[in-house]
């Protein structure tokens, strides 16, 4: 889908990476304010489980480390909590700017099989067929993304906590929750989509 | 005073983990005197996963699509009780009123499906509402049960705060540093608001704690363990995801870390319910939560 291919550096201090990035994904255009001051990385709450941190990742993006970036865990593990984004003083978005990034190394290929573009698809699917999110089948989805067997066994392990959602009553055993217009609604997100591939293949 | 009227989107939690909030919020509403009409035939907002699969514009329009169903009801302003839920449909109204361009694309995404938005409806948190609109004063007025004795620890997560309050389109009532709203509720329902300073804003892992669990746990354990070390009896949150999780992993976090935490989450509204004399399954929905909120269900007139 994307038309001109994201650029991968071939020498160092090599900015077409860089620019592809700030050009590309939203809120990016502030990176270049990014002076490294860490407060992003200091205020994140899942720092130790990020490889990078965001104060690092952004200074690869500017070393055209692209490979690096688009399979960091630091695009995959953040929780959204959007701490670096209200903190950064450079009023960088911090948060909006590895979402850009996740969406893009999901498209092009490079982690299918971290957690979160798992979770993401079995989460979009539900969304795209019922409009809502269920999340009886969301997990179902999530978890059998990873083989029938491993899929059983994940099934298992949490069916003491599905039972008692159940018994709370906060998980019900009939039909997928769903809105009634998904048909309209998934016509409109075909739409979105077709705009911007549209956008995309223009840059 | 006449009844103040909302457009209500209740989020997809509001059908399953989340029951409880949206039954104890329907509930106060009636003594609060404002109306929730829901938005007919609402969809998901995307949540902070959806993007990853879906896109920019495409979880735009999910949103988009809200807005215009809302917009073709009624004039009035959409309020929302999930976190997720406001971030996305504030964000993405706030985009479509400002950003010509993205009102155009989800403009023309919205037609595929015969709809229309351009970004005239106003978007907030329903704790917002309850602070600037109906009032903290109008909150304590309604209290006949006072939950005298009762300590709680307010735990307001994320997304509820971040990155909208204290920004005017946010409403500007709170900010995100040591938001006080929430610790207000509990005050005006008679209980007692415990220190929680150093979590009162902590992540629980958000969505990340539904796929990959253990890479949060001891996010969880860090707002558990000041709520016990300030002796709450009950943690009380705005966030649906939250509530879920804090509930669902103490088993699991108690498993790795050798803690013997049993500490019941609930939402101010169900506080609330309970502190208004109202029934206690029926509009303060305490039967939803797993941990028992002994001390809470005991103060049930």
């Amino acid at each position: 889908m994307t038309a001109t291919p994201i650029p991968t550096p071939a020498r160092k201090y090599d900015l077409s990476f860089a620019r592809w990035v700030y050009q590309n994904i939203e809120g990016a255009d502030r990176l270049s304010l990014c002076m490294q001051c860490g407060m992003c990385s200091g205020s994140c709450p899942i720092g130790p489980e990020m490889d990078n941190g965001p104060r690092k990742l952004f200074m690869m993006i500017r070393a055209g480390m692209k490979e690096e970036v688009l399979s960091s865990s630091t695009i995959w593990n953040c929780t959204q909590c959007y701490n670096c984004v209200v903190r950064c003083p450079r009023k960088v978005p911090v948060t909006y700017i590895l979402q850009g990034l996740a969406t893009v190394a999901a498209r092009e290929g490079y982690a299918p099989a971290k957690p979160t573009a798992k979770f993401s698809r079995s989460f979009w699917r539900s969304v795209r067929w019922f409009g809502r999110t269920d999340e009886r089948m969301v997990t179902m989805l999530y978890f059998f993304s990873y083989g029938i067997k491993e899929g059983i066994r994940r099934a298992l392990a949490n069916l003491p906590i599905a039972q008692r959602m159940v018994k709370a009553g906060r998980m019900g055993i009939g039909l997928p929750h769903r809105t009634k217009g998904a048909g309209s609604l998934r016509a409109i997100l075909a739409k979105a989509e077709e705009i911007e591939a549209r956008g995309r293949a223009s840059q | 005073m006449s009844k103040i009227r909302f457009t209500y989107y209740p989020g997809c939690s509001s059908q399953g983990a989340g029951i409880h909030l949206d039954r104890s919020l329907h509930a106060i509403s009636r003594k609060l005197d404002f109306e929730l009409e829901t938005i007919k035939d609402w969809n998901c907002c995307g949540a902070s996963v959806g993007h990853v699969k879906g896109g920019k514009l495409p979880s735009l329009a999910l949103s988009g699509r809200n807005l215009a169903l809302a917009r073709s009801q009624s004039p009035a302003d959409v309020v929302t009780p999930c976190a997720a839920c406001y971030l996305n449909t504030h964000w993405a109204n706030e985009r479509i009123k400002n950003e010509p361009k993205v009102r155009e694309q989800v403009d023309d995404a919205l037609g595929a499906g015969g709809l229309t938005y351009w970004g005239d409806l106003k978007v907030r948190h329903i704790c917002e509402v309850l602070v600037n609109e109906v009032g903290i004063g109008s909150i304590r007025e309604q209290v006949t049960n006072p939950l005298s004795g009762l300590k709680v620890a307010g735990w307001v997560g994320c997304q509820t705060v971040r990155p909208f309050a204290g920004t005017e389109s946010g409403g500007q009532y709170t900010t995100y540093d040591q938001p006080k709203f929430l610790d207000e509720f509990t005050e005006a329902c008679g209980a007692e608001a415990v220190p929680f300073d150093k979590a009162r804003t902590s992540c629980c892992g958000g969505s990340v704690a539904i796929y990959s669990p253990e890479k949060t746990l001891h996010l969880m354990r860090h707002v558990l363990n000041e709520a016990q070390d300030a002796g709450a009896d009950v943690i009380s949150t705005p966030c649906p995801l939250c509530q879920q999780n804090l509930e669902m992993y103490q088993e699991a976090i108690n498993k790795q870390f050798g803690d013997s935490f049993n500490i019941p989450v609930v939402f101010y509204s169900q506080l609330m319910a309970v502190a208004f004399g109202m029934d206690g399954k029926k509009d303060a929905a305490l039967d939803c939560n797993m941990i028992k909120p002994e001390k809470l269900i005991d103060k049930v007139k």
